[in-house]
């Protein structure tokens, strides 16, 4: 069992590993963080500059979070503490259902709608002429992809605050919403990070629906207005082409590995919040 | 559990028994499994539906994603024959691809009918100085920059994300390659010519295929084709004007009247030479009876001797 366990530990960095040795041929040519923070992609002269698609896949999942944990956090607060019991049970399993679409199908429905919106509501709106294919567009598709994990999770946690604690802060003469917020939240903080990380790691990793509505240009974002290009789109995109132009399977290689390592990083971090809030709680 | 297991024992050796019975005869059978191109597929599915009825036995798979996994697969052997709607590479025929070309098609580009400068646009077309201009400097931001008229309505230019023939064909006609198009990248042929039809002030390109509409030949609604000033002249003149229907373009691709590129050759690459019957045969029919089905489904055919040439290559003479 001891064994088992070790698999999957073991296989994050079996896979790390892998992709740095089949990223060799690049590393050895150019020193890795020169191609991190090099902004030049043009695979056919050579260059394999990651850091327009590292900024890329960050602006991308930013914006999502921006976007998502405010509504997401309100709606399980809603739920959980104040929604009839009905209106909570109807709800619930359209969420669960949400979480379950597949991806392709946010895809084409951001092209159908959000890309529209943003270039001729939205864009026109802060003044700025966009065609719509945008990291905003994109941010909001995996916003809403990202809604229902961090919504369910949360409302686990709330539903794991036991009911005496919210009896107590009321009897105490607290409104509802101060109880919300000094024992709710306050209690469930843990689970709330634990949640967003959930929902930040769908984030980074969602190809096919940012892929269709991002505008994959590969150039530093200036604003949200702007074409971006994710990590998880280049690869897709270009894994076609690995075979016909020297060294670009080990750029891609290379870019997955940095995917993993970003990712990795982000859930160490949110892994460090979460000991320091536990250590306070205690 | 015993008695159930010797059940099955007995069946499978019974099956090994009863298969090789009849000698194969001369039946083809099998799956034939194609992958690649978007500008290829509506080929290869016709002729995969002329082959099988030839062929009961025979079914052919075919997939669409762009003319770089039509290659990648073919070569890590994952179908049977890439659809490559670009030149092959020397890297790749280094790697073992083995290209025939099997049918003719073009790259045109393509705006919204909702154009604000449409007639101007008709009347006119665009230079090949002025596609470099929008796709590959980046000089033109306005309708006017690329018209050379005073206009400041912007323009929105698309290219395609995944790594596929229609971009480097059109990147080749602008003297470049795919990576060099500059441009809001959109997934698939269908996805570009869906951006350009919601975007008034957009220009792509699109395979034939997915410009014009299959059953009204004409060009697919909400699209128009721009029309290339083929000979510098400021205004489109009826000659150059072959964009009416997919006939038309057709017309003018045999003829040497739309230059190539944007009009080119379509290839089925696999890895090696191919050497099982099957494939042997559905090469053999595409280059001589599935001929046929070329202009019907909307491509131009290739001339006898370079068919005969394909041919000749795959028999290894």
């Amino acid at each position: 069992m001891l064994v088992l366990t070790c698999v999957p530990a073991f296989l994050v960095l079996l896979i790390l590993v892998g992709l740095f040795v089949r990223a060799r041929p690049i590393l050895a040519e150019k020193p890795f963080f020169s191609l991190l923070f090099s902004s030049s992609w043009s695979p056919l002269k050579g260059n394999f500059g990651l850091f327009p698609f590292i900024m890329g896949t960050l602006w991308v999942t930013l914006v999502s979070l921006v976007l998502a944990v405010p509504v997401s956090l309100l709606s399980a607060v809603y739920l959980s503490e104040y929604a009839p019991r009905a209106v909570r049970e109807f709800t619930k399993p359209i969420i669960d259902l949400l979480a379950g679409l597949p991806s392709v199908i946010y895809g084409v429905w951001g092209v159908l709608l959000v890309v529209p919106l943003v270039g001729r509501v939205i864009a026109p709106f802060f003044g700025v002429t966009s065609s719509g294919y945008t990291v905003l567009a994109g941010g909001i598709v995996l916003a809403i992809m990202i809604f229902p994990t961090i919504i369910s999770v949360s409302l686990e946690v709330f539903s794991s605050i036991p009911y005496p604690m919210r009896e107590a802060s009321l009897s105490l003469g607290t409104t509802k919403w101060e109880t919300v917020q000094h024992v709710v939240l306050k209690k469930g903080l843990q689970g709330i990070i634990a949640a967003i990380v959930l929902g930040l790691s769908r984030a980074f990793g969602e190809t096919m629906a940012v892929l269709m509505v991002v505008g994959n240009i590969p150039r530093l974002p200036r604003s949200v207005f702007d074409g971006g290009y994710p990590l998880p789109a280049l690869i897709a995109n270009n894994y076609g082409e690995m075979m016909s132009v020297p060294l670009y399977d080990a750029a891609l290689m290379l870019a997955a590995a940095v995917l993993l390592l970003v990712v990795l990083f982000f859930n160490v971090l949110a892994r460090l919040i979460l000991v320091r809030v536990e250590r306070r709680a205690a | 559990m015993k008695k159930l297991l010797g059940g099955i024992i007995s069946l499978a050796l019974f099956s090994m028994l009863a298969v090789p019975v009849p000698p194969a005869a001369q039946e083809l059978s099998g799956t034939i499994t194609l992958s690649g191109a978007w500008a290829l597929y509506p080929m290869a599915v016709k002729w995969g539906e002329e082959f099988s009825r030839l062929h009961p036995k025979v079914r052919v798979e075919v997939q669409a994603g762009g003319a770089g996994k039509g290659i990648a697969d073919a070569l890590a052997g994952v179908v049977d024959l890439g659809m490559v709607s670009r030149e092959i590479h020397p890297v790749e025929v280094e790697k073992g691809a083995f290209a025939i070309a099997v049918v003719k098609d073009g790259v045109v580009p393509t705006i919204s009918e909702k154009n604000p400068v449409l007639d101007r646009i008709l009347n006119s077309g665009l230079k090949k100085e002025a596609f470099i201009a929008i796709w590959i400097t980046e000089t033109a931001k306005t309708w006017g920059d690329a018209l050379g008229i005073a206009d400041k309505t912007a323009l929105h230019v698309y290219t395609r994300s995944d790594a596929c023939g229609a971009a480097e064909t059109w990147a080749a006609f602008l003297e470049k390659r795919q990576e060099d198009l500059k441009g809001i990248g959109v997934y698939g042929d269908p996805g570009v010519a869906e951006a350009v039809r919601r975007d008034r002030l957009g220009i792509g390109f699109n395979n034939i295929n997915y410009a014009y509409d299959a059953k009204t030949l004409k060009p697919l609604s909400g699209i128009v084709i721009l029309p290339i000033d083929l000979d510098g002249s400021g205004k489109i003149e009826p000659a150059e004007s072959v964009y009416g229907d997919r006939d038309a373009i057709t017309a003018a691709i045999a003829k040497g009247v739309y230059p190539s590129p944007p009009a080119r050759d379509l290839y089925l690459v696999s890895k090696g030479r191919p050497q099982s019957p099957l494939l042997v045969e559905f090469l053999r029919w595409v280059l001589n009876d599935g001929q046929k089905f070329v202009s019907e489904t909307g491509y131009i055919g290739l001339s006898p001797e370079k068919l005969a040439d394909g041919w000749r290559k795959i028999e290894g003479r």
